[in-house]
């Protein structure tokens, strides 16, 4: 995990199965403020929606999730902290 | 404000969102894979996760942890299955359940087969956070999901 910038973190789960991407972004999450933006990496074919229920279940936001073909990567911004 | 609302609100900032309640009952290594990826999952989920750890689960909770065999009858692909979790960089079933640990999950004892199988506090390792009967962990099911394992 690495600070990119101001409020911008970028973790890189590439590699790691579920429920090794949400458990990265999830401690990611523990050490962000409100208005921050996440961007993680993931090959687990099924980081998708398990973002989808994260984000859902947290209340946090999905800015985008693009399939680059070698990996995932799924921008969220943290509004519920 | 509606009960449901409240909820919602008294969650925010990160704080625990819905339950997910496990009774650990086998104590063959397959069934340890699920338990372990539930507890984290639901943890990094911010849900409230507690173990229950019963029957034959328990010797895998000692200070000196039993080896878990596998069902006879897929015993035969175990190798295989072992080298695929690897190559898929799965932890193993203790290393996901101390994670789900670190993001708040807790690991309760039967104090009934605890009893049944002659061990006490001490005889658990650290995974181990309390000693519970089936009502107190009935108690804190209730309302959640809960999985039988």
């Amino acid at each position: 995990m690495q600070q990119t910038g101001s409020g911008r973190t970028l973790v890189d789960s590439r590699g790691s199965s579920c429920p090794g991407p949400i458990t990265d972004l999830a401690l990611a999450y523990r050490r962000s403020k409100r208005g921050d933006v996440i961007e993680l990496w993931a090959t687990d074919p099924g980081v998708k929606p398990d973002l989808q229920a994260w984000a859902s279940k947290t209340r946090n936001e999905i800015v985008s999730i693009d399939d680059q073909g070698d990996k995932i990567v799924a921008v969220l911004k943290i509004v519920n902290r | 404000m509606t009960k449901a609302e409240t909820a919602l609100s008294a969650d925010a900032g990160g704080a625990t969102s819905g339950k997910v309640s496990i009774v650990a009952f086998s104590g063959t290594a397959d069934k340890f894979i699920p338990l372990g990826v539930l507890a984290q999952a639901g943890a990094a989920m911010g849900m409230e996760v507690s173990v229950f750890v019963t029957g034959f689960a328990l010797q895998a909770f000692t200070k000196v942890p039993h080896d878990l065999p596998f069902p006879a009858e897929f015993a035969a692909m175990a190798p295989e299955l072992a080298k695929g979790m690897e190559a898929a960089n799965v932890a193993s079933w203790d290393v996901m359940l101390r994670q789900a640990k670190e993001l708040g999950a807790k690991v309760y004892a039967c104090s009934m087969m605890s009893g049944v199988m002659g061990l006490s506090r001490e005889d658990f390792s650290d995974l181990v956070d309390d000693i519970v009967g089936a009502a107190a962990f009935l108690q804190q099911a209730e309302g959640g999901e809960t999985f039988f394992i």
